[in-house]
């Protein structure tokens, strides 16, 4: 465009706009802007969101030219900048524990930081200094790979609403009385954590988002938990402690969440559900469950199918269900407990809301089968039933569709697509 | 689009907002398109403006007739519930297709009205002109002032990237322009010598021999040419660090320059008559000269810091006698390509040192 040539389209816009355009850059980039003009000299020190990675660095097959790059690019940045830092996210394969990054957090904590975002690489862990635990404006913090150990002087961050930690050492009671010492948090995630055995008390916590080897979950006061995902890898050392346990995991893992709108259990969930669901006392009702998603349900379980029918018939608001059944699965046809399906399954109940369904992973055996007639004939709000058998089933599928045809439909609209792969 | 906003105007007891811009025309929105600006929603709020044409809400200085338009194309679009993701992106894509200065006004007026979205979206699009770019290329997009020195430009990198490369064009500059400093006061000194020697030549030329001075020239450019010659030992033992390589590259930067020089002004590159005309042509060069070292030096440091990395790679996998061929073959021009050519060599006088400095490291 020839407008009036010589004006300077951006250099007087507002310092909220050239920062927001800045921070959409590369660190690394927007610091190159200091070449452009007088103006835009300085403009890039005052940027208050600052997320480094190892494009920081000069690139170069030493690994530890690129560490020593990157640690001298941000110290000197820090030491150039100007004006409060909101946000300090570094990303790194390459920079390790190294007093640099204790003296950026010296820095940081000193600059009221509000989100802190470490993840560095494998090798020695970094052990987080004490001056991270003063940062007590924090609202945001996550750590990969690191070694969490508190001062016996912390007293929690009150600020905080988002925390996640990956693969971080530190002690079980630590992590619990870390979590209950953060009054506003609302989002948690914990991965790989080994045999934990986890109290969760968070009474404003709305996401959670667990991953690892956890020998017990027990959401004590999370009355506002709002979605639920959960991964649990089996050790020998879990199975056994499974194997012992006395007491309901269902009633300690959802006894007391009555917002839930989505559940999301990867494997093992529902096998560490159906532990001592028997013994299960709660009355449970999930009047804003929408979503369920349960994988590796193995049908040839009846405490895992028990665990399912438990869920869904509590969830009165249900929309969407995906189940895929454990591949594994043995080619036993004959399965113990068939007339449940007859006798115990309260036939009174009806998903009146459901309206998708996803069946994954199903290798035709008849408790799979019996569930699907259960949905089938009890959904009379039912869009779509899609089935997509295990890659293990072969000579199966054309019986599957064969008893998939005469199942009874409440509702006239549902489309059963079988997903052949 | 235009349909779609049609049909929401259409229907009957549609509800206004009168707002009025910075240029005094007031026009009426549709609420709910209106309301979707925080700015505006907080007036009606708050104040209860925008009821009537005379309660036109004023909306910031940032805010022309033109931009709000597009502002309001935005908000008619986004505050309709129901619209796919995919739908929301197709359409910002779409609209972020705009020149330069209607992208920044935008911006403007869209953070004065508080509509974060839009703001986040055309900074972005603004910093894709920025990503990539050569300072030049960002100075150009922008009508950015030239108006930092080459040292200015190189300083805050220095500091902050500490690379190696940096420093050492930092030292490449400073070496020319002490080369620079040396040679201006090696020609004023020559220029007084010649002074008293033109003349005296000139007198004797024309008083005496009437014309004939020929051998007498040649004998003095041969006299130039040898101080010419023994202005790099000069400056490289002036220089307390240097290095054999730094000979190299003064070699380098003085012989491939002169002849460009040579080519641009003169266009009769080479020929041997040129050797006659070395005095007056000396006397043009050193401003122009100054001002092609200062080319060169940011056109290398723009290389560095924008294609280093690839570069060095090519460089390292191409052999030492292909080096020249690639880069040589992108200059279109006689002169583009003697450039070219020049920054190879520096490319190349560099890695030895980048080696040796690496090492050191």
């Amino acid at each position: 465009m020839d407008n009036v040539i010589g004006q300077d389209l951006i250099s007087d816009l507002p310092q909220s706009i050239i920062e927001t355009i800045l921070t959409k850059l590369p660190i690394r980039h927007a610091v190159r802007t200091c070449s452009l003009s007088s103006k835009w000299r300085y403009k890039w020190a005052n940027l208050t969101q600052l997320v480094f990675d190892d494009k920081c660095a000069t690139l170069c097959n030493d690994k530890g030219a690129v560490e020593d790059s990157l640690a001298k690019f941000i110290t000197r940045f820090l030491f150039l900048h100007d004006g409060p830092i909101h946000k300090f996210s570094l990303s790194s394969a390459y920079l390790q524990s190294s007093p640099d990054i204790d003296q950026w957090l010296l820095f940081l904590s000193r600059n009221d930081i509000k989100q802190l975002i470490l993840e560095l690489g494998e090798g020695e862990w970094f052990r987080a200094p004490s001056c991270l635990f003063s940062c007590r404006r924090l609202t945001r913090l996550e750590l990969i790979r690191c070694e969490l150990d508190p001062p016996p002087t912390f007293k929690g961050f009150l600020c905080l609403k988002y925390l996640n930690l990956q693969q971080v050492l530190i002690a079980p009671d630590v992590v619990e009385s870390l979590i209950s010492s953060c009054p506003l948090l609302e989002s948690l995630t914990l991965s790989y954590f080994d045999s934990l055995a986890l109290t969760i008390c968070a009474p404003n916590l709305k996401y959670l988002c667990l991953e690892g080897e956890f020998k017990d979950i027990c959401l004590k006061n999370t009355p506002l938990l709002l979605a639920i995902s959960v991964a649990m890898y089996m050790t020998d050392d879990i199975a056994e402690h499974f194997e012992q346990s006395s007491s309901c995991n269902f009633d300690k893992f959802l006894g007391s969440v009555p917002c839930l709108e989505r559940l999301i259990g990867h494997i093992y969930l529902t096998k560490y559900l159906s532990i001592g669901n028997d013994l299960g006392k709660l009355p449970v009702a999930y009047n804003h469950l929408k979503v369920i998603e349960l994988y590796q349900v193995s049908f040839e379980d009846m405490k895992e199918i028990l665990v399912v029918l438990r869920l869904i018939v509590n969830s009165p608001c249900l929309q969407e269900l995906q189940i895929s059944g454990s591949s594994n699965t043995s080619t036993a046809t004959e399965a113990p407990d068939l007339d449940f399906w007859e006798k115990e399954c309260p036939s009174d109940c009806t998903f009146s809301l459901l309206e998708t369904v996803k069946m994954t992973d199903m290798s035709g055996v008849p408790h799979e089968m019996e569930f699907i007639e259960f949905l089938l004939r009890n959904s009379p709000m039912l869009e779509t039933m899609s089935i997509t058998p295990s890659v293990y089933v072969t000579d199966g599928r054309l019986n599957m569709l064969i008893e998939l045809v005469r199942f009874r439909r409440a509702s006239a609209q549902a489309e059963i697509i079988f997903i052949q792969d | 689009m235009s349909e779609g906003t049609m049909a929401i105007v259409k229907p009957e007891m549609k509800s206004y907002i009168w707002v009025q811009t910075a240029d005094g025309s007031i026009q009426q929105v549709e609420e709910e398109v209106a309301m979707f600006c925080p700015m505006i929603c907080r007036e009606v709020l708050q104040t209860g403006m925008g009821s009537s044409k005379n309660y036109a809400i004023s909306l910031p200085q940032r805010v022309n007739p033109a931009v709000l338009g597009l502002i309001l194309d935005y908000c008619r679009f986004h505050q309709l519930p129901g619209r796919s993701n995919k739908e929301r992106k197709t359409f910002d894509e779409k609209f972020v297709r705009l020149d330069t200065k209607k992208l920044c006004e935008l911006t403007s007026a869209a953070d004065s009205l508080q509509l974060r979205p839009l703001v986040d979206l055309t900074s972005r699009a603004l910093a894709r002109m920025i990503e990539g770019k050569t300072p030049e290329e960002i100075r150009e997009t922008f009508n950015l002032p030239d108006d930092l020195t080459e040292e200015e430009k190189l300083e805050p990198l220095r500091n902050i990237t500490d690379d190696p490369r940096i420093r050492l064009l930092n030292r490449l500059y400073a070496r020319k322009r002490k080369e620079l400093k040396e040679r201006e006061r090696l020609k004023n000194v020559e220029v007084e010598e010649e002074c008293v020697d033109e003349r005296s030549v000139d007198e004797l030329l024309s008083f005496i021999n009437g014309g004939n001075g020929d051998s007498k020239r040649a004998t003095k450019n041969k006299k130039k040419n040898r101080r010419r010659k023994d202005q790099p030992r000069d400056s490289s033992s002036n220089n307390e660090n240097g290095s054999h390589d730094k000979n190299d590259m003064v070699d380098i930067v003085a012989t491939p320059n002169i002849t460009s020089k040579l080519q641009d002004s003169t266009s009769v590159a080479f020929s041997p008559k040129l050797e006659f005309d070395d005095s007056v042509f000396e006397d043009e060069l050193d401003p122009a000269m100054k001002e092609e070292l200062d080319r060169e030096v940011e056109d290398f440091a723009r290389r560095l810091n924008s294609v280093w990395p690839e570069r060095m790679q090519e460089i390292l996998s191409l052999g030492q006698d292909r080096r020249l061929v690639p880069i040589s073959a992108n200059g279109n021009g006689s002169l583009k390509r003697y450039t070219g050519m020049l920054l190879i060599l520096h490319y190349g006088g560099f890695l030895v040192i980048f080696f040796i400095l690496g090492k050191k490291i």
